[in-house]
């Protein structure tokens, strides 16, 4: 009992003494940085850099990076990089801690929709002025500017293209405008495809195959007064589109449990809207290259298109800043980003790095490069996750019957101004 | 500690003096210590910063400076209690009880009576055919169930088909969601609650089924009026058990419809566990607290609905 009581009343004042410190946090929230070249921090001096550097990377690049950092080792002999690879389910989460606890690597890779929270959070270092954000493509830059600072340097990206099968769409050429999309969907439907496109009808990640429809109206996610701006004209116009495919029976009405490559190669699908991984996945499922093509998304107000992928931040806790960005400097050259899409497939960020051999030879990869200058990344707030996942939700309602593009629209301004921006 | 048996021995009166008193204190708590400063530091220390926690506005993003926290009363059980997901959830939650948790006791219930007497023979390879759910990985499971519930390859609406019958999308049409979950939980637990009740079988003495056979009660007299009163400890325990395990249901939309479509297998675990993915830990703790005063209440209620009548 005794000891209960005890550490009962220590806990309370614990509890009280935190009461008292939280004397309010600061009410100073900053505009919706969209500015296109953000202030930078001061130059650092990587040319002297040495000692060891531990770093974090997710998936396939955490298991090739350890053994491409040796050509960087070569170069800088003084440095030696250890690189641990972590799953990304785990990797959020294990960022999160490694910054509350002040135990960080010196760099991690940082999923594009992270680096809110991260650099809220205050666990990210200010990208230094010996950077050019200028040589990435905008849009992928963009992705590292929270509240007008770079806090990384985007490693490599993925945009959303239209995928169709040629053999299907006959004559018809790549579709110029949201009209010849349906039109397209529809003749290859027509000629012999059980569904003329797959688009997702809810569930997580909608919002991805989704948003670009809604940068093509001309909308965007907040204004420059860092309100939410997706009530609107461009809202309605996209949701209404979007669930046009639904009414019309040209896309499967529910979620389907058998994968879209297999529908794909069989030719059951006529097209799909999805990232550059989805090449190998489609050969590899029996797609012939030569039958299927990869085109710009449609140009309604634009033609933009989703730019995701991974930026490469150093910690602010790190304890070997210096080496940390000759490292990121190093990643960032172009015959470096060349080499690295060698090695994994990932796109590079460098725009310089696309005219290397490796990638201006390819046709289709081609096609993601050209989107590529024409890619948005959702706002770089803390609370994007959650927002996206209302989203989701509410494309969700639409396409099912729930609920009308005019009702949908209001809902996720409404969603997304209670949740807000975290700050 | 002789001694003191010692007199207890002997049967006099112990010496009751206050010193005494505050000695076997001492050595009670200190026999007691491991269990308790593992459960104030690990247990009653997390819970109590969780409940500060949830009168805050705490989020991922103030980890760094946890001071820096403001104290906004109930705000968030007001926000967790109007959010009309919560309410889905909760609603999802209650049917998924109030179907699951009966469906799982009677399904375990006949597996327990039918290998307590008919099926002999293969008495083994059946309390492990029915144990082994229970002892697999959820994930496992998951991952079958959902390739036997698909849509177009699922091999229940093979079967279905093969009868002309167009099977609906087990998993991805809301209006059978749910029921699928129920029915994939009910499957994997019944295992559990079939040895819980084998157990309570075997306690039930014999001759009260010969002397009620003897003045010839059929079987279902002898199950209604033996079986099932001498049963009902063993029920009570199975429904407590079974009562807080589906409250928190969370495992199985989380890994075969992340509590889609529509959020109809949505369950307040999920959503508290979401919740705490976006960062919202103010609002987490308020929604575990909520979860809490849920499986609270329904403990309670269960004991007094079958609390021993004798």
């Amino acid at each position: 009992m005794r000891i209960e009581k005890r550490l009962g009343a220590t806990l309370l004042t614990i509890g009280m003494l935190a009461s008292l410190a939280a004397c309010g946090r600061d009410d100073d929230t900053g505009g919706g940085g969209e500015g296109s070249i953000a202030p930078q921090a001061s130059e650092v001096d990587t040319s002297a850099a040495s000692g060891e550097i531990d770093v974090w990377a997710m998936g396939a690049e955490g298991e090739a990076l350890g053994a491409f950092a040796e050509s960087f080792m070569e170069e800088f002999p003084d440095v030696t990089v250890n690189v641990t690879p972590v799953p990304w389910d785990a990797a959020h989460d294990r960022i999160v801690n490694a910054i509350a606890g002040g135990e960080v690597p010196d760099v991690t890779m940082v999923g594009t929709t992270w680096m809110g929270e991260f650099a809220t959070l205050g666990g990210l270092d200010p990208t230094p002025a010996n950077i050019d954000g200028s040589q990435f493509f905008e849009g992928a830059w963009n992705t590292t500017v929270v509240d007008g600072t770079s806090y990384a340097v985007p490693w490599y990206v993925e945009t959303r293209l239209l995928y169709y099968r040629t053999d299907l769409a006959g004559d018809a050429e790549a579709p110029a405008t949201w009209d010849d999309l349906k039109a397209m969907a529809a003749a290859m439907q027509e000629a012999g495809a059980e569904y003329g496109i797959s688009l997702q009808p809810g569930g997580t990640g909608s919002w991805q195959t989704w948003m670009p429809f809604f940068w093509q109206a001309g909308g965007e996610i907040m204004g420059e007064d860092g309100t939410f701006t997706l009530d609107g004209q461009p809202c309605v116009e996209a949701l209404t589109f979007y669930d046009s495919f639904f009414t019309d029976g040209l896309t499967p009405p529910a979620a389907e449990d058998v994968p879209v490559e297999g529908r794909f190669a069989n030719g059951e699908i006529a097209s799909f809207i999805s990232g550059p991984w989805m090449m190998s996945i489609v050969e590899d499922a029996g797609t012939d290259p030569d039958t299927y093509a990869v085109a710009h998304q449609p140009t309604e107000e634009a033609g933009t298109s989703f730019v995701g992928g991974s930026n490469m931040a150093v910690l602010a806790d790190a304890d070997n800043k210096a080496a940390g960005w000759a490292f990121l400097e190093y990643l960032s050259r172009p015959d470096v980003q060349a080499a690295w899409y060698e090695e994994v497939s990932a796109l590079p960020a460098v725009q310089a790095a696309w005219d290397e051999a490796a990638l201006s030879g390819d046709e289709k990869l081609t096609a993601f490069g050209d989107q590529l200058s024409d890619a948005k990344a959702p706002p770089a707030i803390a609370t994007w996750e959650q927002i996206a996942a209302e989203i989701d939700g509410i494309i969700e309602q639409v396409t099912v019957g729930d609920m009308t593009p005019e009702e949908g629209c209001p809902a996720m301004q409404d969603a997304a101004s209670s949740i807000g921006t975290g700050q | 500690m002789t001694a003191q048996s010692q007199t207890v021995g002997a049967g006099q009166p112990a010496p009751t003096s206050p010193r005494s008193h505050w000695r076997e204190h001492l050595v009670a708590w200190s026999f007691a210590l491991p269990y308790v400063l593992l459960f104030l530091v690990f247990m009653a220390g997390p819970i109590l910063v969780a409940l500060f926690t949830s009168f805050t506005d705490m989020r991922v993003t103030d980890i760094r400076n946890p001071l820096d926290i403001e104290i906004t009363g109930i705000e968030n059980y007001a926000a967790v209690l109007t959010d009309a997901r919560f309410h889905k959830a909760a609603a999802n939650t209650a049917v998924f009880v109030l179907i699951g948790v009966p469906l799982t006791i009677v399904l375990g219930l006949a597996a327990a009576v039918g290998l307590n007497q008919a099926v002999v023979k293969f008495r083994t390879l059946f309390r492990v055919g029915f144990y082994l759910p229970v002892v697999t990985s959820i994930v496992a499971i998951a991952v079958v169930w959902r390739l036997l519930l698909g849509t177009e390859v699922g091999l229940v609406n093979a079967v279905l088909a093969s009868f002309g019958i167009d099977g609906p999308g087990w998993l991805n049409d809301e209006r059978f969601a749910l029921w699928s979950i129920i029915g994939v939980a009910a499957w994997r637990n019944l295992g559990f609650l079939m040895v819980i009740f084998l157990a309570g079988l075997q306690t039930i003495p014999k001759d009260l089924y010969e002397a009620a056979e003897v003045d010839g009660a059929n079987s279902w007299q002898r199950f209604k009026g033996i079986t099932l009163p001498l049963l009902r400890p063993t029920m009570l325990f199975g429904f407590v058990i079974t009562g807080i395990g589906y409250v928190q249901f969370f495992e199985e939309p989380y890994v075969m419809t992340e509590g889609g479509p529509l959020n109809s297998t949505l369950s307040m675990a999920l959503y508290t566990y979401n919740q705490f993915g976006f960062g919202n830990y103010g609002y987490t703790a308020a929604a575990a607290f909520v979860l809490f005063i849920a499986i609270a209440t329904l403990t309670l209620v269960q004991f007094r609905l079958l609390r021993d009548e004798t």
